[in-house]
């Protein structure tokens, strides 16, 4: 199944801005989360406190809604969603 | 019938070309919160003020660093030392003798947050941390008020405009604050989103456009792009939604 994936902000630093991602029927978050610590040097450190865990403020959107609202990084992927990731900015 | 006398029609003419009389008029009754008068907080105070906006309390618990002065429009050399509040409003006031500013110098989750938005039709968020903007849009949700969000990080910023009780809350798009920190900014970004911001405010005042209620608007200027990141509204959502929600913690991902 094919899935949009979206990042923004100082993400954009470490990474493509928006591409396809090809997975298997059953793949979740955690999935994508790990094909692009493996495909983006430095988005791990970005995304992600220690190895293995992610930064509580980072934002993953599924459809426009926030996966800590869902399943957190156990939400399914399913074919044909706009995965977007983003840091909270947070000056003024 | 319109209420506009003749000095303000020739001051606003070519913004009534725009809004229409009737548009300035609900412009000028419009009363207008600009919570933060840090860099976004005096742009959109700057451009609210030029725009006519009858009414403006401002809040700020600083007084003026020479630091700010990269962003922070309102402010000059000579200000260092005062408090950013009352300068404030002070410069407002300058720039236009019509409107009421009121300034107000306090630390929001000090002082009752109710007391601050008391009276208020819209709220510009000019904030610099996440627990500030949830006291102000949390009990701007509850009282129906829309909260125009705003943020910026050096080249980057975003904007929402929260309308409730229709849209996303800030908590369904940000359920969790980064820490604290000292955030790197230029002030052309802070410029950038306070001028989106009364573009939103414009456009809530005189019920014209479709505001930015069900996505946010990301500016990223070192590459000069908008996007737009669709937001839904969470049903499980502490503040927007019905259930009750406990927002989550870290979490292992590998």
């Amino acid at each position: 199944m094919k899935v949009h994936v979206k990042a923004f902000a100082t993400f954009r630093e470490v990474m493509d801005s928006q591409f396809e991602m090809d997975f298997p029927v059953g793949a979740t978050i955690r999935t994508l989360l790990a094909e692009l610590m493996g495909r983006y040097d430095g988005l791990g450190e970005l995304m992600f406190a220690d190895p293995g865990t992610l930064r509580d403020f980072v934002n993953i959107l599924k459809n426009g809604r926030n996966v800590h609202f869902l399943a957190g990084l156990d939400t399914p992927l399913d074919d044909g969603d706009v995965i977007a990731l983003f840091p909270p900015i947070a000056g003024g | 019938m319109t209420v506009l006398e003749k000095e303000q029609k020739e001051r606003y003419r070519r913004q009534i070309a725009v809004v229409s009389e009737e548009g300035q008029e609900k412009i000028g009754k419009t009363r207008l919160l600009i919570a933060g008068a840090g860099g976004i907080g005096s742009a959109a105070a700057l451009f609210s003020a030029m725009a006519g906006f009858g009414s403006i309390r401002i809040i700020d618990p600083d007084c003026i660093e020479e630091t700010n002065l990269n962003r922070q429009l309102l402010y000059r050399e000579t200000d260092i030392g005062r408090p950013k509040a009352d300068t404030a409003a002070k410069a407002l006031h300058a720039m236009n003798s019509d409107i009421d500013v009121e300034p107000v110098t306090a630390t929001i989750g000090t002082t009752p947050v109710r007391d601050l938005i008391y009276g208020i039709d819209v709220i510009i968020d000019g904030l610099d941390n996440y627990p500030a903007r949830y006291a102000i849009a949390d009990a701007a949700w509850k009282c129906g008020i829309p909260f125009i969000h705003g943020a910026a990080e050096g080249f980057y910023g975003q904007v929402c405009t929260i309308v409730p009780p229709i849209s996303p809350c800030l908590r369904c798009i940000v359920p969790n604050p980064p820490p604290a920190r000292q955030t790197p900014i230029i002030g052309v970004t802070t410029g950038i989103i306070g001028c989106v911001q009364v573009t939103e405010a414009i456009k809530l005042a005189t019920s014209t456009g479709i505001p930015m209620s069900d996505y946010l608007w990301l500016w990223e200027g070192f590459r000069e792009k908008a996007d737009r990141l669709k937001i839904e509204r969470v049903p499980a959502c502490h503040i927007c939604g019905k259930d009750e929600y406990q927002i989550p913690t870290t979490e292992r991902v590998l």
